[in-house]
C-alpha cells in the first residue's frame, strides 16, 4: 500500500492523488505530463496535461479513473491493442463512456455534460470485451473529446511486467516472459528500468576481475535511483564484495555535508574502543545529524504491521493491583480498619480504602537505527534489498509502536570515516509520525560505509536524553557488517560491543535485528553478542520473535537499572 | 464513583431509524427467544441509533454501557462502598438490568478488558444468570432482559480481539453504511437539510469510503455526514460544514487533509 505524496507538486494538482485513489478504488498519484502529451495513465500513476483549465484537468482525472476501475486497462485487452493507434482511439471512446458511466454515481457533477454529449455519438457497451469488438468493426465512432486523454497501451504493459515481479533491474527474466517487452520497440519505461544493466562489467560478472578492472577504469556509477550524480565515485570498495548481484552503491553523501565535516569543531564528538590498546580513543567520532531529504515521488509504504501490533502492544501492560485508592473494585480491609482506628482516635481519616486494580502505562520509548550503508543496497536471497526489508521493519515498528503509545524516534546513518558519521533524523521523539515521516524514511538511499559504534552512542545519548520515559529500547536495524575507514572488522566488533555495553549500563535496552541479510552467524555474534540479538530472513516472520526479543531486552536493562 | 458511563433512556422520543435489511427481525426474534445480539459494524453506521429504537419499539428501559480499557467487573456488576462506618453494596449497570428486565447495552465490547467479559458468559447463554460473587448469589434475570453488545471489526482488531466464547454466545447481526439513497434520506432527516445538500455529501462520502488507506484509519460515516450537515442548517456553507465536520476529524496529516480539502472543493466546492 502507497500514500499520496505530492508535496512538491505545482499546487495546482497537489492533493489530487487522494480524488484519483478514491475514484479509482486504489492508490494513484497524480503527475503533470509532458507538454505536447495529452492526458494517460501507466495504472499507478497519472499523468494530466499541464496547459489545461483545472476543470478539464478534473475530467482527465475523472476519465483516467473511470477506466481504471472499470478494468478497462487490463492486460488481456491492452494485448489486443498493441500497436493499433486506430483502434486505441475508437476503444477509448467506446470503453471511456461506459467506464464513465459505472462511476457516474460517484463523479464530481461537471461530468454529466460531458458524459451525455458522449452519449449521445458514442455507441453503448457492456463490456470491455464488447468495447473493443466495437473498435475493431467498422461502425462509425466519433472522436473523443479532449478530456478523454489518451490511452498508452506499452507504458501500460510495461508498468505491468514490472509490477508482475521483475521489479529490479538485475533480476533474471526467463525466456518465456521475456518475449513480451521485446516485441515491444517503443518500450521507454521498461528501458529504463534497464538502464543500469549496461554498467555491468562483462568481464568476471560479480568476481575480482570485474572489480580490478573497474577500479582501473574509475567507472562513475549511476545511481540506481537517482541521487546526485557524481557523488557517487568509488572512494573503496566493499568488503564483502559482490554477494548475489552486488551493484554496491557508495556515497550519497552532498559536497556541503562533507565539508563541514572536515571542518573544525563540527559535529557532536565520541569517544571509540579501541581493542589493541584494551582504551577509549577519545573524541574519536564526530557525528553529524544531518536532515534526511524528502523525495516527493518516493513510494510510502504505510499502516502495515497488523503481525506486529500483538506482541508489541503487550510490552510492560500487565495487570496490578494499587491499595488505598479513591475508588476501586474492592474495599481495602486494611486501610478501613486503620480508617475506622484513626476515625474512634479522634483524627481526620483518610478516606482512600478502596484496592483498584489497573494496567501499568505505557512507560517505554524507542529509538531505532535503521543502518543505510552501502552493503544493505545488496540484494538478499529474496529478491528485495537488504535495504528495502530493513526499511519496511522500520516503517512497521515505528507505526506500531507510535500507534500503541510508545514514544518513537528513528535514525538512519551511514559514515565515511571517523570525522564524518552522518545521523539522519527520520522522525525525532517530539515529531509526530505523518506522512512526512514516511516520506522522509522511504526516500533514504543507501550508501558509504557503516561506524556501528559511534551511530550506537549517538542514538543512546539521544534516547537519554529525549526519551523523557523511564524504560528505554534501543533497536538496532543492520546487517552486522560494520565496516568503515581505520574501522576494520575485529576493532569494529569489539567496539560495537563496548558500545551496546555502555547503553545497557545506562539502563536501556538493546535489541540488533539484522533482516534478509546474508551475513554469517559467527559475524553477528561477535558484533552484536552481548545484547538481544535475531537474524530473522523475512520480514514477515519478525511478529514471531520481536515479543520474546524486545521483553528480554528491556528486562536485562531493567536488572542493570535496578544494581546501578 | 465510576458509574458515570451509564445511564438509563426510559423515555425517548421514537428514535429515527430507516431499516437497511432484516436487522428488526433478526433483532426481535432473538429478544423474544431470550438470546444475546452482537452487533458488528464500522463506526457511526447506526448501531447505537438501532438499539435505541428497538428499546423504544419493544417498550423496555435501555441501559447503556460504554465501554473502554479500564471497564472492570465490578464497574458492570457493583460493588462495596462505605457508608457510615458500614458497607453498603451499589448494584453496577448490568446487575440493574438484569433486575428490572431492561435491555443492557455494552458499547464497543472489545474496549473492555478480557476478564470483563467472561462475566457475561452466564448471562448470554441459556442460564441467564449473573452470579454476584461478592454477595454469594446468583441472579436469575428478569423476563425482558437482553445483552446487546457491539463491536466495530476493523477497529484496532487485531489488537483486541473478542473472545471466541464470547461471540458463540451471540446472534450477530452485521451493519454497514447505508446505500446512498437511504443515506441522504437519513442525512437529510436528521441534519434538517435539504434532499439536495445532503445528496452532495453523502456523495463525497462515497469518494472518501473508496479510499483503502492512504494514511485513513477511518472513513466518512454516516455520523460525520450528520455533523456536517447540522452545521449547514445553521447556516454554514456546504464546502465549510465539509471541512470543519468530515475532513478534519478523519485527519491530523497535513497532505492529508490537503488531500481531502481537495475533494471536498471538487464535489462540492462550486
Amino acid at each position: 500500500m502507497s500514500k499520496v505524496t505530492d508535496a512538491n507538486q505545482p499546487p495546482s494538482i497537489a492533493g489530487f492523488g487522494m480524488l484519483a485513489s478514491a475514484l479509482a478504488g486504489r492508490e494513484i498519484r497524480v503527475d503533470v505530463a509532458a507538454a505536447d502529451m495529452s492526458a494517460w495513465t501507466d495504472g499507478n500513476v497519472i499523468f494530466i496535461s499541464s496547459p489545461a483549465s483545472v476543470r478539464d484537468q478534473l475530467a482527465q482525472i475523472c476519465v483516467q479513473c473511470a477506466l481504471l476501475a472499470a478494468g478497462s486497462l487490463d492486460r488481456e485487452t491492452l494485448k489486443q491493442l498493441t500497436r493499433r493507434p486506430k483502434w486505441v482511439e475508437r476503444y477509448l471512446a467506446v470503453e471511456g463512456l461506459r467506464a464513465l458511466k459505472q462511476l457516474q454515481d460517484l463523479l464530481p457533477g461537471f461530468m454529466g455534460p460531458i458524459i451525455e454529449e458522449e452519449t449521445a455519438k458514442t455507441p453503448a457497451s457492456q463490456s470491455p470485451q464488447s468495447s473493443l469488438d466495437i473498435a475493431k468493426s467498422q461502425q462509425a465512432i466519433g472522436k473523443p473529446p479532449q478530456s478523454f486523454g489518451s490511452i498508452q497501451v506499452e507504458a501500460l504493459l510495461a508498468a505491468q511486467v514490472r509490477e508482475g515481479g521483475a521489479v529490479s533491474s538485475g533480476q533474471h527474466i526467463p525466456r518465456k516472459q521475456q518475449e513480451k517487452p521485446l516485441t515491444e520497440l517503443k518500450d521507454d519505461a521498461d528501458q529504463d528500468e534497464e538502464g543500469g544493466e549496461d554498467f555491468t562489467s562483462p568481464v568476471g560478472g560479480g568476481g575480482g576481475i570485474r572489480k580490478l578492472l573497474q577500479k582501473m577504469f574509475q567507472m562513475v556509477r549511476r545511481l540506481k535511483d537517482g541521487g546526485s550524480p557524481g557523488a557517487d565515485a568509488p572512494t573503496h570498495w566493499s568488503r564483502s564484495g559482490s554477494r548475489a548481484r552486488a551493484r554496491a552503491v557508495h556515497s550519497s553523501a552532498r559536497p556541503e555535508t562533507v565539508e563541514d565535516a572536515f571542518g573544525k569543531g563540527d559535529g557532536i564528538l565520541y569517544p571509540e574502543w579501541n581493542i589493541h590498546q584494551h582504551g577509549y580513543r577519545l573524541d574519536w567520532c564526530s557525528v553529524l545529524e544531518i536532515d534526511p531529504p524528502a523525495d516527493a515521488k518516493a513510494a510510502v509504504g504505510w499502516l502495515e504491521g497488523y503481525g506486529l501490533r500483538k506482541p508489541l502492544s503487550r510490552l510492560g501492560m500487565g495487570l496490578d493491583r494499587f491499595h488505598r485508592q479513591n475508588q476501586g473494585d474492592d474495599i481495602d480491609i486494611d486501610a478501613v480498619i486503620e480508617t475506622q482506628v484513626e476515625r474512634a482516635a479522634g483524627s481526620f481519616p483518610d478516606e482512600s480504602v478502596y484496592v483498584e486494580s489497573r494496567r501499568h502505562r505505557r512507560d517505554l520509548s524507542v529509538l531505532i537505527l535503521l543502518d543505510i550503508s552501502g552493503s544493505v543496497a545488496q540484494a538478499s536471497l529474496t529478491g528485495a534489498s537488504v535495504h528495502q526489508q530493513q526499511r519496511s521493519v522500520a516503517a512497521e515498528l515505528l507505526t506500531v509502536l507510535f500507534e500503541v503509545g510508545d514514544r518513537t524516534a528513528l535514525y538512519a546513518f551511514h559514515s565515511q570515516g571517523r570525522s564524518a558519521v552522518h545521523m539522519s533524523p527520520v522522525k525525532r521523539f517530539e515529531e509526530t509520525l505523518d506522512g512526512r515521516v514516511m516520506n522522509r524514511l522511504y526516500s533514504l538511499q543507501p550508501g558509504a560505509y557503516s561506524r556501528l559504534g559511534a551511530a550506537i552512542r549517538h542514538g543512546s545519548t539521544v534516547l537519554m536524553e529525549q526519551g523523557g520515559t523511564s524504560r528505554k529500547l534501543l533497536v538496532v536495524l543492520s546487517d552486522g557488517l560494520a565496516y568503515d575507514h581505520g574501522y576494520e572488522p575485529v576493532y569494529a566488533a569489539a567496539d560495537v560491543r563496548q558500545a551496546l555495553g555502555e547503553a545497557r549500563r545506562d539502563g536501556m535496552g538493546c535489541v540488533c535485528l539484522s533482516i534478509g541479510a546474508d551475513t554469517e552467524t559467527g559475524t553477528l555474534r561477535r558484533v552484536f553478542g552481548t545484547a538481544a540479538h535475531a537474524t530473522i530472513p523475512d520480514p514477515k516472520r519478525l511478529g514471531t520473535t520481536i515479543g520474546p526479543l524486545f521483553r528480554a531486552a528491556l528486562q536485562a536493562a531493567e536488572s542493570k537499572r535496578r544494581v546501578a | 464513583m465510576n458509574m458515570t458511563n451509564s445511564n438509563i433512556k426510559q423515555e425517548y422520543s421514537q428514535p429515527y431509524y430507516v431499516p437497511v435489511k432484516n436487522e428488526k427481525q433478526v433483532f426481535k426474534a432473538a429478544y423474544k427467544q431470550g438470546l444475546s445480539i452482537l452487533l458488528k459494524g464500522p463506526t457511526g453506521c447506526g448501531k447505537t441509533r438501532f438499539v435505541e429504537a428497538m428499546a423504544n419499539e419493544l417498550g423496555r428501559p435501555l441501559i447503556t454501557v460504554s465501554c473502554h480499557d479500564d471497564l472492570t467487573t465490578a464497574d458492570l456488576v457493583g460493588r462495596f462502598l462505605l457508608k457510615d462506618g458500614a458497607t453498603e453494596w451499589v448494584d453496577g449497570p448490568l446487575t440493574r438490568a438484569v433486575r428490572e428486565g431492561a435491555i443492557c447495552y455494552l458499547d464497543e465490547i472489545v474496549e473492555a478488558r478480557k476478564d470483563t467479559t467472561v462475566v457475561l458468559h452466564p448471562l448470554s447463554d441459556y442460564r441467564r444468570q449473573l452470579p454476584l460473587e461478592r454477595l454469594g448469589i446468583t441472579l436469575n434475570a428478569a423476563p425482558g432482559f437482553c445483552l446487546v453488545v457491539s463491536y466495530n471489526p476493523g477497529y484496532q482488531s487485531v489488537l483486541k480481539d473478542l473472545k471466541d466464547s464470547t461471540r458463540q454466545r451471540m446472534v450477530a447481526i452485521e451493519f454497514d453504511y447505508p446505500a446512498p439513497d437511504v443515506e441522504e434520506k437519513i442525512v437529510a432527516h436528521e441534519a434538517g437539510i435539504k434532499l439536495e445538500q445532503s445528496k452532495r455529501l453523502v456523495q463525497l462520502a462515497q469518494a472518501i469510503r473508496r479510499l483503502e488507506t492512504g494514511g485513513l484509519r477511518e472513513v466518512a460515516s454516516t455520523r460525520v455526514l450528520i455533523a456536517a450537515g447540522q452545521l449547514v442548517a445553521e447556516g454554514l456553507t456546504l464546502a465549510e460544514a465539509a471541512a470543519a465536520a468530515i475532513a478534519g476529524p478523519l485527519t491530523d496529516d497535513a497532505q492529508v487533509s490537503n488531500g481531502l480539502l481537495k475533494m471536498i472543493d471538487v464535489y462540492i466546492g462550486s
